[in-house]
């Protein structure tokens, strides 16, 4: 579970890379259900809120969710496993985005670092609503 | 009738240290084999048929009413507790041979000379996974003589597990941490065990609670979450871990050695030369991302290829040696020149050229070319901002593929919470 000292590190973090303070919030640090609220805009213009589940960050891969039930080009719900559209089983009716493999995993990688992946999967699911392609067509795998 | 008796010495040394006159006692019997095995007290696990004994303070035999069917008179003399065995027949009771169990100060004087047993009876090591690392090594320290164990692991014996594991198909379906208990204590029955069976990504204040007081701990486990969760204890509390693991379809695997003050698991991973480990479970593997959710159920069984046991041996017999190292490190013991050799934070492994190590040379004609069945070692340089073992983190915020978002046109957002 995320500490006070990485929850503070984080926090720096978010401040450095200029995230406006209403951005973001972290909710529930120090409590067994800590978690990270963040908006992301798309270059489109479209405002997505991200929540990123602290409860087993950093030794773990974070559970990251965009906070509703998207649709994929064939208007289905994008609320299960798939290795083309980089998405894991959904919970809470929110979308479920697989953003790091274990394998590349490390206590390192930082809240922001997500961030910037989960950009990437929003301009890449973007760009599948536009075209049709599946979003590993813009995006690798990570291991 | 019985042909070879055993009768715990331990017992009768207590029972002739006791006040009570007669006791009733235990004996064992292997099924058609003839060997007995007599103890004061039941046995957890029992094997074969049970009969009455009756240990006494009698002179004679001839003075006992009971109908026990195995006798045993205690006397001390001298301060020395001794015992004569008598089994009834259908003539009265005729008196036996039998050989003692040895008690505890004799159970390792075979070992005299490399490693005492009073170096290691109160050594307390706590071994975090019991499955074919873990349980192997369990297995090995109580050998040695380790005598306080605490053992971490919430999964139960599994069909999977039999090929490697040192339980048998008798103990399917059991806790592997009483699995393991009974082995520890078949090798040295005055060991003392702690059975947590429960998952330490979850119960880290138990993991704590007892690394306090210990002096090594094993990291067994198969995935990197605990590692490094066992990682920060051990730097919290200042305490050596070993960690071992093995690499797909066990073609080879490293062996890493946290001290205090030196680099850490969190450091040996950041360091980014290691291979992707051996999956060897699907369930826990899906549980914690090692195999993604959206990989079907086909491909996930052909991700999971175990080695054989004896490709895991030598990097489990290296963390049993290393360990031994480290517990008996500045003690008179017969391992000690292993200091000057086993000096690495990381060993590596190959047991086939394959793979990760396709490129290694064949044995035969190998020279000083890396090669197979063979160890090396690495010293790992520590990360002075690692997020486990440093006080100066530095986190990994570069972008991806050179991509950093905008994002101070999100002042005029409204968050969602």
């Amino acid at each position: 579970m995320i500490d006070q000292q990485r929850y503070q590190l984080e926090k720096g973090v978010l401040c450095q890379e200029h995230f406006p303070e209403n951005a973001y919030r972290f909710v529930g640090i120090g409590t067994p259900e800590p978690y990270l609220r963040i908006a992301a805009k798309s270059n489109s213009g479209k405002v997505y809120t991200l929540h990123i589940d602290l409860k087993e960050f950093p030794e773990q891969i974070p559970e990251v969710y965009i906070t509703k039930m998207l649709k994929d080009y064939h208007g289905n719900n994008m609320d299960h496993p798939s290795a083309s559209l980089h998405t894991l089983s959904s919970k809470n009716g929110w979308t479920r985005i697989c953003h790091y493999g274990t394998n590349a995993w490390t206590p390192m990688v930082s809240l922001y670092r997500i961030y910037v992946k989960c950009r990437l999967w929003i301009e890449a699911y973007e760009a599948h609503l536009a075209t049709g392609n599946n979003l590993d067509y813009y995006l690798i795998h990570a291991h | 009738m019985a042909d070879i008796i055993y009768i715990n010495h331990q017992d009768v040394i207590n029972f002739a240290a006791s006040t009570v006159e007669e006791l009733d006692a235990y004996a064992y019997e292997w099924e058609g084999e003839g060997v007995v095995h007599i103890h004061l007290h039941p046995l957890k696990h029992s094997f074969g048929d049970l009969s009455k004994v009756s240990f006494s303070r009698a002179s004679s035999v001839s003075t006992y009413e009971g109908d026990s069917r195995f006798v045993v008179l205690v006397a001390t003399k001298e301060n020395i507790a001794s015992a004569t065995l008598f089994e009834r027949t259908s003539d009265g009771y005729s008196e036996k041979d039998y050989v003692y169990i040895p008690s505890q100060e004799d159970l390792y004087s075979r070992n005299e000379g490399l490693l005492e047993l009073d170096i290691l009876s109160k050594k307390k090591v706590i071994i975090v996974g019991l499955g074919s690392f873990g349980s192997q090594i369990a297995i090995e320290l109580a050998k040695a003589g380790v005598g306080v164990f605490s053992l971490f692991d919430f999964d139960r014996v599994e069909l999977h597990n039999l090929s490697r594991h040192t339980c048998n198909a008798n103990e399917l379906g059991r806790l592997k941490t009483d699995a393991i208990e009974d082995a520890i204590l078949g090798k040295n029955p005055y060991a003392t065990v702690k059975k947590y069976p429960v998952n330490i990504n979850e119960h880290l204040y138990l993991l704590e609670k007892e690394l306090k007081n210990a002096d090594l701990m094993i990291c067994a486990t198969d995935n990197n979450a605990s590692r490094y969760n066992i990682s920060k204890a051990l730097v919290r509390h200042k305490k050596i871990g070993i960690f071992g693991r093995a690499i797909t379809r066990a073609e080879g695997g490293d062996v890493f050695r946290y001290r205090p003050g030196g680099p850490c698991y969190g450091c040996l991973i950041g360091a980014d030369f290691l291979p992707p480990e051996e999956i060897t479970n699907v369930e826990s593997a899906r549980g914690d991302g090692r195999i993604p959710a959206y990989v079907s159920a086909e491909d996930a069984n052909a991700i999971v290829q175990v080695g054989l046991s004896s490709d895991i041996q030598p990097i489990c017999n290296l963390m049993v040696k290393i360990s031994l190292l480290e517990l008996s490190r500045g003690l008179n013991s017969g391992i000690n020149s292993l200091e000057d050799d086993l000096v690495y934070d990381c060993y590596i492994w190959a047991n086939r050229r394959e793979k990760n190590y396709k490129e290694w040379h064949p044995f035969f004609q190998a020279g000083k070319n890396r090669t197979v069945i063979r160890w090396y070692g690495v010293n790992v340089p520590r990360n002075e901002g690692c997020a486990i073992c440093s006080h100066n983190v530095e986190l990994d915020v570069s972008g991806v593929g050179g991509f950093k978002p905008q994002v101070d046109d999100l002042g005029d957002v409204t968050l969602e919470l």
